[in-house]
């Protein structure tokens, strides 16, 4: 299944790339973090399906930070109780700074989780928090359908064809968070 | 004594085998007038405006996002800067980003200036040096960033040679701290950055004042302004019964060339004029008969429809294949600049008719004609010419060949790999061979027409033209509208929008510039335009998405040119012109200080900046922004206070400017009156910020025209549309709306007890429920006569 290069195949930053891992891998890392957030974009309107993904990661007790409009998805589904619109510039802005208060003001995050958001954007964000959030590391993961080597552990690439297999891929990570 | 004229000759004493030179001869009566006293900082050098850089770089915080975490540059590397390590010279990677944005802009600014140095020189040789600048009863302030940076009031063409030869010097000094072992601080690299915005800020307007002056474009005279006629948008315009003509780029003398030899030989009804990017909107401001097929992201597609019997090409924007794609159609090429050559046989000054045969026989796939005078004549024979020999060629693909390709895609996904959008071609393949070509034509806009796609197909199926075949019966229909450029906003518009804009009465101006590197098609272009001059702001643009947004049409078949009014006032949606236009967007900020709250101009950009920053709501976009001009561009609308919002492509420009609302030290301004400090609210919030999708940027681009000096009632109307554009697109209250609460009287009287009841149960506020009152929460009170400045200089009483 898919390809090991990036979805937008020139996108090699350097020597540091991160890894491609299944989602029950990603699962287990997602728990160990102690503060994590969940980073979604507009990406997820595109399926009901992934709102409820979402949502069933909010649910665990992991906050969401709603960017781009995807704050519609969750207005629409009445999950509001921790969803935080935030402009994915602003709040990479902020994630590089470990003093920032994070969403609740309980203070910056230790794990980022990226999902539904455009690749190249997304790209881009990971890489100033790879380049730049490094003390404390900041650990990084993508759950979206592309592979992304500015992230520490990602999905590889998903076509359409596939999207069923995305689609159960996503099921299994839910179900591997244990918070 | 002899008097000696301008470019005169004199004898001196029949003086032989002596070469005397003549630097500036100082007419009687030209020493520059005091029109107004100097202010403090003519002509500045790299240093001269740090302090300034330095306040907006501490409020607005460089953010970095490194699209390559290597450094590549000199013999020591590639050096590893991944996770901000220094590399072997010493740099860090948060300062080799500031690097590379400093190039990005260098590589802008010289665009700019070389285009508009390259059209003084020619402007020069056809009319003199003493072409007058005078743009008519309307336009006093012929030149408000000339006299802001310069200090000087031009009076004639010739008198931005001076200004050229300084912006050159210090486009050398700031290319010479790119070198290994010069600058090592972000910061500075930012504040050089911001220095090369402003000198780009000046050499687009200077580009645009002498091609004014020079061709009689619209300026400050009746008919002008508002009232420019409208032009003929899009492929479905061009009458492909005629010879047709296609200029592509920047510099239009090559263009407004063949504009003259049509209109002297009688031609203009019988040869199509159309353009793409830049160099079709100052065409149609010079030859009224021109069209403009297309903005620069169809230029692909528009060369290998094949419509062109003859390609005229200046500078700038220009593909870099773009003769390889001529050849493909048979169409001959004209290069008409010394910067884009393309490996061609330099002919100017040979014989037309040996050049016009040549082409049309084929023996040559184009030639160089570097004088712009001589293009017109060629072009326009050759066209015809061509018309003849190539009429029965057909560059569409047949519906068998559509078929064969679309059958013959294997789905591998080379192509969205490669594609800068991530596009699903082979699905929508998939479904064109099922029969349904609705996916594939719908991809025709979102597509950035790069052509990566077909390099990497695996079968060799030639993507881009299985596209245009699947989207053609749409696009034979494409006719759009749009007022030609109309040059510099005039001075009795300022006088009247002046002060509803600094009250916030009008709420804002939105600026679409830039190119068409756009996530999801041209139509948010359009969307964008509609939905701010709807709510009676100012939409004011150039280039590329001036171009874009007239494609579409609403429900009464009106493109958004055609529903609105073209003046600088409320609901305008004004053409300013091409991308060297877009310094009148500069010019109408800076002439609301001058002309409406009497700033001194002359040498005054720091003063100038800090009133634009603190009180004139204006808001650029470029949401497909894509070429290093588009960086130094914004570059400059930020160092003169005015932010930026950029499409999500925009990241990649690796550098933002963002503030931090919840750090309460940043927000400290000082009241002019007495000198008292104060916090104040988060406005403008960035100076450089990206959006996800056009859904976001609606009302981030809103909440980018508050401004600390807002009347109670301008806040009210610039909040309405914040909460309301956020509501529409995000179905959400903004999380910040609060932060730009003063007092009650802030809020729209329509829902202002729902928002009161709102921040007393949300943000714990304290409410007066008799008096309609905010008795405790704002971060400062609302206070009608706070002057906010960043300079404790223009403090005028001690409190």
């Amino acid at each position: 299944m898919g390809i090991e290069i990036p979805f937008d195949v020139a996108s090699i930053a350097g020597p540091e790339i991160g890894g491609i891992a299944p989602p029950e891998v990603i699962g287990c890392y997602i728990t160990s973090a102690r503060r994590p957030l969940l980073v979604v974009g507009s990406e997820i309107l595109r399926d009901n399906f992934f709102v409820e993904i979402a949502i069933e990661i909010g649910k665990k007790g992991i906050p969401i930070a709603a960017t781009g409009h995807s704050m519609r998805g969750f207005v629409e589904k009445k999950y509001t109780e921790n969803v935080y619109y935030y402009n994915l510039h602003e709040l990479t802005n902020c994630l590089r700074d470990p003093n920032w208060k994070g969403l609740d003001g309980a203070g910056n995050y230790d794990f980022v989780i990226f999902y539904g958001i455009i690749y190249y954007y997304a790209s881009q964000m990971l890489s100033c928090l790879k380049n730049f959030a490094t003390d404390p590391l900041m650990r990084t993961v993508s759950i979206d359908r592309y592979y992304h080597p500015n992230a520490r552990m990602s999905f590889t690439n998903i076509m359409p064809r596939m999207e069923d297999e995305y689609k159960d891929m996503l099921k299994k990570l839910v179900e591997s968070i244990k918070r | 004594m002899e008097e000696i004229k301008k470019g005169g000759l004199v004898d001196v004493f029949d003086l032989k085998n002596v070469d005397i030179h003549i630097g500036e001869i100082v007419d009687e009566g030209e020493e520059e007038e005091e029109w107004e006293p100097m202010g403090p900082h003519p002509m500045p050098r790299i240093a001269t405006l740090r302090d300034w850089d330095f306040k907006l770089l501490n409020r607005y915080k460089p953010f970095y996002a490194p699209i390559c975490d290597m450094c590549c540059l000199c013999t020591y590397g590639k050096c590893d800067l991944t996770g901000n390590k220094k590399g072997a010279c010493g740099i860090r990677m948060d300062a080799q980003q500031g690097r590379m944005v400093l190039l990005a802009c260098l590589v802008g600014c010289s665009a700019h200036c070389g285009h508009g140095r390259h059209l003084l020189h020619d402007m020069i040789k056809k009319f003199g040096p003493d072409v007058p600048i005078d743009f008519g009863p309307e336009v006093d302030i012929e030149a408000p960033l000339t006299r802001l940076v310069c200090g000087i009031k031009p009076k004639t063409i010739g008198d931005y040679d001076e200004v050229f030869s300084y912006v050159e010097e210090q486009i050398v000094q700031l290319a010479d701290a790119l070198h290994t072992g010069q600058e090592g601080s972000y910061m500075d690299f930012e504040s050089k950055a911001l220095h090369m915005g402003m000198l780009d800020s000046l050499n687009k307007e200077a580009a645009d004042i002498i091609q004014i002056a020079c061709y009689d474009m619209p300026s400050g005279f009746p008919g002008d302004g508002p009232d420019v006629p409208f032009v003929d948008v899009g492929i479905g315009t061009i009458d492909t019964n005629k010879p047709v003509i296609i200029v592509i780029g920047h510099n239009v003398p090559p263009s407004a060339d063949i504009g003259v030899y049509l209109t002297e030989n009688d031609l203009e009804d019988k040869v199509e004029v159309g353009g793409i990017c830049c160099t079709s909107i100052d065409t149609t401001r010079v030859y009224k008969k021109a069209k403009i097929v297309s903005a620069l992201g169809r230029q692909l597609r528009v060369l290998r429809a094949g419509i062109a019997d003859v390609v005229v090409i200046d500078e700038q924007c220009i593909r870099a294949d773009v003769l390889e794609l001529c050849q493909r159609v048979q169409s001959p090429m004209i290069a008409t600049n010394d910067k884009a050559m393309h490996g061609l046989v330099d002919r100017t000054d040979d014989d037309p008719d040996k050049i016009v045969d040549d082409l049309v026989s084929g023996r040559v796939p184009g030639v160089i004609i570097l004088e712009p005078d001589q293009v017109g004549e060629v072009a326009v024979r050759t066209a015809l010419q061509m018309d003849k020999k190539r009429r029965s060629l057909k560059f569409i693909l047949s519906d068998d060949e559509f078929k064969y390709y679309v059958n013959d895609c294997i789905l591998c996904g080379s192509c969205t790999l490669a594609c800068p959008n991530g596009l699903y071609i082979g699905e929508a393949n998939k479904s064109a061979a099922a029969g349904n070509l609705k996916p594939l034509a719908d991809l025709f806009d979102i597509c950035v027409g790069c052509g990566r796609c077909e390099q990497v197909c695996k079968k060799h199926i030639p993507i881009v033209d299985v596209m245009t075949k699947a989207a053609y019966p749409q696009l034979k229909e494409e006719k759009g509208r749009m007022r030609i450029g109309r040059g510099p906003i005039w001075d009795s518009e300022i006088r009247e929008a002046g002060a509803p804009l600094v009250l916030g009465t009008i709420p804002g101006i939105i600026a679409p510039i830039g190119c068409g590197n756009y996530p999801n098609g041209t139509k948010d272009a359009w969307l964008i335009v509609k939905e701010f001059a709807e709510r009676n702001y100012i939409v004011a643009l150039t280039g590329c998405m001036a171009i874009d947004c007239a494609l579409w049409k609403d429900e009464d078949g009106k493109t958004i040119y055609e529903a609105h009014h073209g003046g600088f006032s409320g609901g305008g949606v004004i053409n300013i012109g091409s991308c060297v236009s877009n310094a009148h967007i500069h010019d109408a900020t800076i002439k609301v200080a001058s002309i409406f709250a009497g700033r001194p101009l002359r040498g005054n950009y720091e003063e100038i900046a800090d009133y634009i920053l603190s009180r004139v709501g204006a808001c650029g976009v470029a949401w497909g922004a894509m070429s290093q001009k588009a960086a130094s561009i914004a570059t400059g609308f930020n160092r003169l206070g005015v932010p930026a919002v950029v499409g999500p492509h925009g990241v990649k420009y690796r550098r933002a400017f963002m503030s931090r609302p919840d750090r309460k030290e940043d927000w400290k301004l000082i009241d002019a009156s007495d000198g008292s400090e104060v916090y104040v609210e988060p406005g403008p919030q960035d100076l450089l910020v990206a959006c996800e999708t056009v859904e976001e940027a609606l009302p981030m681009m809103a909440k980018l025209c508050i401004r600390p000096s807002d009347t109670d009632r301008g806040r009210s109307i610039k909040l309405t549309h914040y909460i309301d554009l956020n509501q529409k697109y995000l179905s959400a209250y903004p999380p910040d709306w609060h932060l730009f609460v003063r007092a009650a009287s802030d809020l729209p009287i329509a829902t202002r007890n729902e928002l009161l009841k709102k921040l007393e149960d949300e943000q714990g506020w304290k409410i007066d429920w008799k008096k309609k009152k905010i008795e405790e929460g704002p971060i400062r009170g609302y206070n009608p006569s706070f002057n906010p400045t960043n300079l404790e200089r223009l403090v005028r009483g001690k409190k």
